[in-house]
């Protein structure tokens, strides 16, 4: 295969990771947004946070989720964005895995809900997966930020 | 001749078009302020202030400070007895089990005075389900709390409660609630009357506040002398047992 045609493949491919981490950014946003005492309320679970830091992270994440997404999605500053969400991704997997180890029953809350659940009704592996599949889509944009249908080959060259 | 310094100024003079600076600098402050408008308002929605109420804002029996708990056997509680603090949410269909697996034993211990029985009526349910049916009935509760029937207003809410979660509690449900608890006459119309004004929701929302940042972050939370048992409560026996074993 030509250099040229595997240069198309990776800008399709960090297409695909621009898409797939900014839409679950905005959709993880947008089902939390409306509901900002329901988000405090499941960062407070995590008991990570003190009740007024909790607070604030729990409305302050669904606004950032929304618009780092958009970005992701538009593909501008794809690179900063890409760090940003991965971060996140991090932030999520620590804060899932850490009440993991210390045998509280979370629901994540990361597409809204949250708090405490039956023991049973727990999906940790299922949550920490996800987030590193998501994490890998920041981690490829981070190294390789070109890509196809982007902002910012539109307006930057 | 001079040497041609057009391409050299080219070079040097920015690209035409958006420069990037700019943009991230806009999409930073879009950013920044977005953050801050959704904390505050989420700090406005959290206060929840309803209009003054006349008569007592806070129910009887309250201890520990704004916000604290219900002492519903002040009457009979021995000093040497453990305190128990329980952190419930009317809505919670766990603590709905919980009051049928070990309600009669719990308010036997402390009608013998063997615990000093705190009940602190959380409400952030209400948020997850879309209605307002834990604030109305923590109020209801701490009407009756005035009446001094706080434990059989309480254990007629959890004995009302809807198998499905989220379908709530009535005005008339909250009424039949008091009639239940034996709350009856003059009693019954000041009871009423509270529970209309919703006479007590700023204390409903104080419980809400200092039970999160006492760290309590689901409900039922069950501590004894400030320990939290609630995993170790499976029968009335355990629950006995523990009790004893805190008793000194």
């Amino acid at each position: 295969m030509a250099s040229g045609g595997t240069a198309g493949l990776r800008n399709l491919i960090g297409l695909l990771a621009r898409l797939i981490l900014g839409v679950a950014l905005v959709v993880a946003g947008a089902l939390k947004v409306t509901h900002p005492a329901v988000s405090a309320q499941a960062v407070r679970a995590y008991q990570i946070f003190s009740y007024d830091v909790a607070g604030y992270v729990g409305y302050a994440l669904p606004v950032v989720e929304i618009l780092i997404g958009l970005l992701l999605v538009a593909g501008l500053f794809t690179r900063v964005c890409a760090v940003v969400g991965a971060l996140l991704m991090v932030a999520f997997i620590i804060g899932i895995s850490s009440a993991w180890a210390r045998g509280l029953a979370l629901d994540c809350g990361c597409f809204g809900g949250g708090g405490t659940i039956a023991s049973s009704q727990t999906q940790y592996p299922w949550e920490i997966l996800r987030d590193v599949g998501l994490a890998a889509c920041g981690v490829w944009l981070i190294v390789r930020p070109a890509t196809s249908y982007s902002l910012d080959h539109r307006l930057f060259g | 001749m001079r040497p041609d310094a057009s391409k050299k100024i080219a070079k040097a003079t920015p690209k035409s078009g958006p420069n990037p600076v700019v943009i991230g600098a806009i999409i930073a402050v879009v950013v920044v302020l977005a953050v801050v408008v959704a904390i505050v308002i989420g700090n406005n929605g959290k206060s929840g202030s309803t209009s003054a109420a006349s008569g007592n804002p806070v129910p009887a029996g309250v201890v520990g400070g704004t916000g604290g708990g219900i002492f519903a056997n002040a009457a009979t509680a021995k000093s040497n007895a453990p305190t128990m603090d329980a952190f419930e949410d009317f809505q919670c269909p766990t603590c709905g089990e919980l009051e049928r697996a070990l309600g009669p034993e719990i308010r036997t211990l402390a009608d013998s005075g063997q615990i000093k029985l705190v009940y602190h009526m959380m409400s952030f349910l209400d948020a997850n389900l879309g209605n307002d049916s834990s604030t109305r009935a923590a109020n209801a509760a701490a009407c009756a709390a005035d009446a001094g029937k706080f434990l059989q207003y309480h254990a007629a809410v959890f004995a009302g409660q809807p198998t499905k979660e989220g379908a709530g509690y009535t005005d008339v449900q909250l009424t039949q609630f008091a009639q239940t608890a034996g709350i009856t006459g003059t009693a019954l119309t000041t009871w009423q009357k509270c529970a209309t004004s919703a006479q007590h929701a700023k204390y409903v929302t104080d419980v809400e506040t200092a039970s999160g940042q006492a760290g309590v972050t689901g409900t039922p939370t069950i501590k004894l002398n400030g320990t939290d048992i609630t995993k170790t409560l499976t029968t009335p026996a355990s629950l006995i047992a523990t009790v004893k074993a805190a008793t000194h």
